[in-house]
């Protein structure tokens, strides 16, 4: 059998540490990068495919759930936090594994043996609806982060101009560019704020600071002009929602 | 509601205490040659009823409170109440002698019960000033009851508070991890592990002895921020290092305990925590004349790239209501921010002990 494969993700080296020697004397497991920072754990597991994250919440750059926003379908995560009602509570309606600082040896290997039946089953992955339920309500993520590759692109989301569903994929318009996130435009509507983005259309939601003026252009159908220019569709539902937002 | 008619126990006893005076009033109204039923029918009867009226003095008991002062006028009130129940009381049995006469085959049950009248007089008020007596014992056994169940309340509600104080001042991030740290060290630096749990346990305590008070000494408020820094040291590692700029003249302005300690930790939290590299926290205490100047600085994501930190917001507006309660106007509590650096500014008045504000 081959050992499962996995990714450390804490910004304390002494954490890191107390992980390794937990498992120094497992034999079917193997540690193949430790990472500092959430930057360092998106690049680690695209590069290198683990069968396994064990992902900190609070972590520099990127915190744990930006970083299961990015990678979260790629390999199956394991959290760890040392107190965060909100997480706990999001893990325990969601019924992910996590462990609490400070952990025992034995509540790691459980919690592997789980992740090792899951990951023979083939059964993987964290629900998407994490990334917003594990906040603090409040605290409103306020950019977008999106991947290519190994690489991380950060948008502010005051910065975007549009979002567009494209089959499996998002495209965030934003300043001339177009960046694609698979994720379906319903996730990236509960991540938008709904005070400034709203849905104007099956395929688009439009930032209310971007729109220039309203066009009828057929009986019942509108069309959004933008700042620059462009045009989008707007649907009779959509057209109501954009009225009860900018009256 | 009166105290006998709420617990059936008490009012049991109450009552079983009575038996003896009916039989007591017997003998004494038997009269001779003995008349046993008529006695019977008689003496039994009105005890029960007194038993009864002699609750009343529980009221009597509420309005003449036996304490100092008062003391002539409640003995005042209380005789006559005796009275006042032994009349109403010869009258009754009066009554119900008459109302029995009849029935008797020996007549003449009036005139002996009247003959007999001083003397119950005498035995209605003795039993009158007893039940009193009693009443005052019950009132006073049930104050007391009252008073130490309170007593228990307001520890149990002081515990509460001391706790909940406790965790506010306590995050237990920092709680939880530092405990995973000792953890950590336990096999691969025992002496360290040993190191970290002597700091955490002197800074829990410190926190504790301190928090419980009003106001502390700078210096007392600078030592815990040591120990504080020394716990956070060994988890950051040398991604945290840290200025200090302290003017020992100050040592002795009094504040409000865990005042700076929490500044400092959110500079950690929101400054170095987020930071790849760390960085550098600046603690600046100075004095100008008879104001404390207390500035706390810490490095910040560039901007943009950072997610919008709130949290800092909650602990800098309880600074500025606890530095309000004690200065009113004369506090300042200013935050500044660029790019790179955040930086908060407490000023208010320098206190020392023994001086009046």
């Amino acid at each position: 059998m081959n050992p499962i494969r996995i990714v450390v993700a804490d910004d304390e080296e002494l954490a890191r540490s107390l992980v390794r020697e937990y498992l120094k004397d497992s034999l079917d497991v193997q540690i193949v990068a430790e990472c500092a920072n959430g930057f360092q754990a998106v690049k680690a597991v695209s590069e290198l495919k683990p069968d396994l994250l064990l992902l900190d919440i609070q972590m520099p750059r990127l915190d744990g759930f930006e970083v299961l926003d990015l990678v979260g379908r790629e390999t199956n995560v394991i959290f760890i936090t040392a107190y965060d009602q909100y997480a706990i509570r999001a893990f325990d309606v969601h019924a992910v594994d996590y462990l609490l600082k400070p952990f025992s040896a034995e509540r790691l290997a459980e919690a592997l043996d789980r992740a090792r039946k899951k990951i023979a089953r083939g059964e993987s992955t964290t629900p998407a609806a994490l990334v917003t339920e594990g906040r603090a309500p409040g605290t409103r993520q306020d950019r977008i982060l999106i991947r290519d590759g190994s690489d991380v692109h950060v948008i502010p989301v005051a910065k975007i101009d549009y979002v567009e569903a494209q089959d499996d994929y998002v495209c965030y318009r934003t300043e001339g560019k177009r960046l694609l996130k698979q994720q379906t435009l319903a996730d990236a509507e509960t991540v938008l704020d709904a005070a400034r983005f709203v849905r104007i259309h099956r395929s688009y939601i439009l930032n209310v600071d971007r729109l220039a003026k309203l066009e009828l252009y057929a009986k019942d159908s509108h069309a959004a002009i933008l700042r620059d220019g462009t045009r989008l569709p707007v649907s009779r539902s959509g057209y109501s929602r954009l009225n009860a937002l900018i009256g | 509601v009166h105290p006998l008619l709420e617990n059936r126990q008490r009012l049991a006893f109450y009552l079983i205490a009575w038996l003896p005076v009916a039989a007591i009033l017997t003998i004494i109204l038997r009269r001779d040659p003995a008349r046993w039923l008529e006695t019977l029918l008689l003496a039994p009867p009105m005890a029960a009823i007194y038993a009864f009226m002699c609750m009343s003095a529980w009221y009597v008991c509420l309005i003449a409170p036996i304490r100092g002062s008062s003391l002539a006028r409640s003995l005042g009130t209380l005789a006559a109440a005796a009275a006042l129940s032994s009349a109403v009381w010869i009258l009754l049995g009066e009554i119900w002698a008459v109302a029995l006469d009849p029935w008797m085959t020996t007549s003449g049950l009036t005139e002996r019960y009247s003959a007999q009248g001083a003397t119950i007089f005498a035995i209605g008020i003795l039993l009158f000033l007893l039940a009193a007596a009693a009443h005052y014992i019950l009132i006073a056994v049930d104050q007391h009851r009252e008073a130490e169940k309170r007593t228990l309340e307001m520890q149990v509600l002081a515990r509460e508070a001391e706790l909940k104080a406790l965790r506010a001042q306590i995050d237990p991030h920092f709680l939880f991890n530092s405990l995973n740290s000792i953890s950590a060290l336990t096999v691969s630096d025992p002496q360290g592990a040993r190191r970290m749990c002597l700091l955490l346990a002197d800074f829990l305590r410190s926190s504790l002895v301190l928090g419980a008070k009003k106001e502390i000494p700078v210096s007392d408020e600078l030592r815990l921020v040591e120990s504080f820094l020394d716990i956070e040291k060994v988890r950051y590692g040398k991604r945290l290092s840290i200025i200090r700029n302290v003017d020992p003249n100050c040592h002795g302005c009094l504040v409000p305990p865990l005042l700076i300690q929490p500044l400092v930790e959110n500079a950690i939290r929101h400054g170095i925590a987020p930071l790849v590299e760390g960085g550098t926290i600046r603690m600046d205490v100075q004095r100008e004349g008879t104001v404390l100047e207390i500035i706390l600085e810490n490095p910040t994501e560039p901007s943009g790239e950072g997610l919008a930190k709130d949290g800092a917001g909650v602990g800098l507006e309880n600074v500025r209501s606890r530095l309000s309660k004690l200065f009113a106007n004369e506090a300042f509590v200013g935050v500044s921010q660029d790019n790179s650096r955040f930086q908060v500014r407490l000023r208010f008045p320098c206190i020392q002990f023994g001086e009046t504000r």
